[in-house]
């Protein structure tokens, strides 16, 4: 294997493993999120985590796999580790932004229905009877 | 909670501009307008003061609550999805004395108002 190939190999290795590692954790620990949002509909929270994590997999796989070219050769494993530093280093970046995209995510959607189960802003002058309507 | 009934004066046009307004805002919680003191709201509510409500806008929740002048608006506001944030900074200690006292001047000079802006038709 020539010493291309190898750092080929060995990103495709890491990155891989990395987005299935950021991956099992945004679907483990948002699900409590999601179970707060949707009231404690636990199948309506598992389905919408379970879309959530695979379009988090197209996306971080795609940019991998993308990213993949070096564009340049490589002479010596010095160049072979830097090159490979490098392509590690945006998936990283890339993961993390992904990652904060999904928690920004989920916390927009806890904010939104936590408004909706508000008290009044203003307490009630008095009480009165109400007739229910006959229609 | 489920519905504010909005005793409203059905003789100030801006009261009237206001709840064409309301009726096409989106709601978190649904509204029904009543013109004040009329046989509707006599009957709806037998035990309510109708000559208060006809001095400043009233609102009466389903479960019987009574919010009066600047609670109403107020009130009004929380159920709007796009103003219950307001309502709730209108409401807080330091901007409250404020609210009351804008919402008080505008409800006792409403038909001045009207008569300038025109909303008479």
């Amino acid at each position: 294997m020539t010493i291309v190939v190898t750092t080929y190999a060995v990103y495709l290795a890491i990155s891989i493993a990395l987005t299935i590692w950021v991956a099992h954790t945004l679907h483990k620990n948002g699900r409590i999120f999601l179970v707060d949002v949707f009231h404690g509909n636990d199948a309506l929270a598992d389905s919408v985590n379970h879309l959530l994590v695979v379009g988090f997999y197209l996306i971080n796989l795609g940019y991998v796999s993308m990213a993949l070219k070096l564009g340049y050769a490589i002479n010596n494993t010095q160049e072979g580790i830097e090159a490979l530093s490098v392509k590690i280093g945006m998936v990283l970046i890339v993961l993390g932004g992904m990652h904060f995209f999904n928690l920004f995510v989920f916390s927009r959607m806890r904010k939104r229905t936590n408004k909706r189960q508000d008290h009044p802003p203003v307490g009630p002058d008095s009480f009165t009877a109400v007739e229910q309507e006959a229609a | 909670m489920l519905t504010l009934n909005v005793l409203y004066d059905p003789d100030c046009g801006l009261c009237r501009r206001s709840h064409e307004w309301l009726a096409e805002q989106p709601k978190l919680i649904e509204m029904t307008f009543v013109p004040c003191a009329s046989e509707e709201a006599r009957k709806r509510f037998p035990q309510l003061n109708h000559d208060l409500t006809k001095k400043d806008l009233t609102v009466v929740s389903d479960d019987g609550a009574v919010y009066f002048g600047p609670k109403a608006w107020l009130m009004v506001l929380w159920a709007l999805t796009r103003y219950r944030e307001w309502s709730y900074r209108l409401a807080s200690p330091e901007l409250l004395p404020t609210t009351k006292r804008v919402v008080s001047a505008i409800s006792q000079n409403r038909y001045q108002i009207t008569r300038l802006a025109g909303l008479n038709r």
